[in-house]
């Protein structure tokens, strides 16, 4: 092992990570309870918002599955730690990655290379530290901004919400399916399978309600079983 | 504002502000200790001329997309759904299709007050599920890797087109015409003119889509409006 992963591999720097998942795992939890207190306000049920949540902790099963597997190539370069910090919190494998080995080049070192050392590992950690600062400062101080500017393209119209909410997401998912759909091959079926399996999943649960909750996880096997065969 | 919306606001929006600032605020603070440590139990500070250069290295590929992120995706999210998938990340991959599978199965209208909290509990449920998950990858990963059989790691590769064409289709079919014109345009944007960066093309898609959406919503209003006299 490298000198410097007995170092990224330290217990106490475990301990040093923990407390920002904390705040993950707090946040999550407080907005939970007021969405319960809310609920009666909107007509929402204690049964219909147990049901949202309980959807959500499954539906999430199959992509924290495959976080978990880009983790374990994480986990080799920067440690456990590290890696367990900066894949709770915003951020993903490459951008990491990429802050680390711009840490590396500022030191004049190759990213993992034999120079690299503890020092030099040290300003991977400060470049992944102030990179993911970014989200977080405008998130925490600009949200509460953004509500402003919906509402003046809305204005207040809830159907029309809605409208943009959609063309919103298509808009994003046609941006993060395209990539894939233009590589082709194995991966164009398998977003094509997944995408004809969702259609189906979508018209099977109008008449059995109770599958709708696996819909994702379901079309996501089609899609990779596909690409499986096919690649 | 009537007085439900007023209840609602109370109890929902203006705590979720306060708590949403709080929490992310306090994980960016937090998120220092790292560093820090290996400053004060091993000395190893790099000089702060070198932590300035990487800074502005990694600002240079990824500082546009602090802002034009959530501004992108607020939209989808809402406020309460931007502190928490902005706080956890794994957005598009996870957030976004977690929140829209519970309004699915839970029919409610999209846009409505109804709809916002059930974003948030399936997003908050996602969160739960994905510390859960890293953290056992964490801990016991590399002997979980083992035992798993090498036509399962592989089926991983095709994960992000699954989720994403499923999520397309999902709500491609609930609004065909917005569909139709966001892959049309990002298939363009990719295929034909391939030269925009990254952060112009998710806004681009983003808010074309959006100018659409509303622009045909709006045209098909007035022409309701048109008909009507003549049903009565």
């Amino acid at each position: 092992m490298k000198e410097y992963l007995k170092i990224a591999n330290d217990p106490i720097l475990w301990l040093m990570c923990l407390p920002v998942i904390i705040v993950v795992a707090i946040q999550a939890i407080i907005f939970s309870k007021k969405a319960f207190q809310a609920a009666s306000s909107v007509e929402l049920t204690k049964k219909e918002a147990k049901t949202a949540f309980r959807i959500g902790a499954v539906s999430a099963i199959g992509p924290a599955v495959a976080v978990f597997v880009v983790m374990l190539g994480m986990m080799a370069v920067v440690g456990g730690p590290m890696t367990w910090l900066r894949l709770s919190i915003i951020g993903a494998a490459p951008t990491e990655l990429a802050a680390s080995t711009m840490g590396a080049t500022a030191m004049g070192v190759e990213f993992g290379g034999e120079d690299y050392g503890v020092l030099e590992y040290a300003n991977s950690v400060w470049t992944m530290t102030l990179n993911g600062i970014g989200w977080l400062v405008f998130v925490g101080l600009f949200t509460h901004k953004l509500e402003g500017l919906r509402n003046k393209i809305s204005k207040g119209d809830s159907k029309l919400t809605g409208e943009i909410g959609g063309a919103a997401t298509l808009g994003a998912m046609a941006y993060l399916v395209g990539g894939h759909l233009l590589a082709g091959g194995a991966k164009l079926v398998a977003a094509l399978v997944a995408g004809g399996g969702m259609i189906l999943l979508v018209k099977l649960s109008e008449k059995y309600p109770k599958l709708g909750e696996y819909n994702l996880g379901l079309a996501m096997v089609m899609g990779m079983v596909a690409g499986v065969i096919v690649g | 504002m009537d007085n439900r919306n007023q209840t609602y606001h109370e109890l929902f929006t203006k705590p979720i502000i306060r708590t949403g600032k709080w929490t992310v605020l306090l994980a960016a603070g937090l998120s220092f200790l790292p560093p820090l440590y290996l400053w004060f139990r091993y000395g190893a500070l790099p000089p702060v001329k070198n932590i300035l250069t990487a800074w502005f290295l990694i600002v240079s590929v990824y500082g546009s997309y602090y802002f034009i992120e959530p501004i992108s995706y607020f939209p989808v999210l809402g406020v309460s759904g931007t502190y928490m998938s902005f706080l956890s990340g794994n957005i598009g991959n996870m957030r976004v299709p977690c929140a829209a599978v519970a309004q699915e199965a839970l029919k409610v209208e999209p846009g409505s007050k109804k709809a916002e909290l059930v974003a948030t509990l399936g997003i908050a449920g996602s969160i739960i599920t994905n510390v859960i998950v890293v953290t056992i990858a964490a801990i016991a990963g590399n002997s979980i890797m083992q035992i798993l059989p090498p036509v399962v790691i592989k089926a991983f590769d095709y994960v992000l087109p699954s989720i994403f064409g499923s999520m397309f289709a999902m709500f491609a079919v609930k609004y065909p015409k917005y569909g139709a014109f966001a892959i049309g345009l990002t298939l363009f944007l990719l295929g034909v003119v391939k030269v925009l960066p990254v952060y112009v093309l998710i806004p681009v898609c983003v808010f074309s889509t959006i100018a659409f959406a509303t622009r045909s919503y709006k045209k098909g209003k007035v022409a309701n409006k048109e008909e009507q006299p003549a049903t009565k």
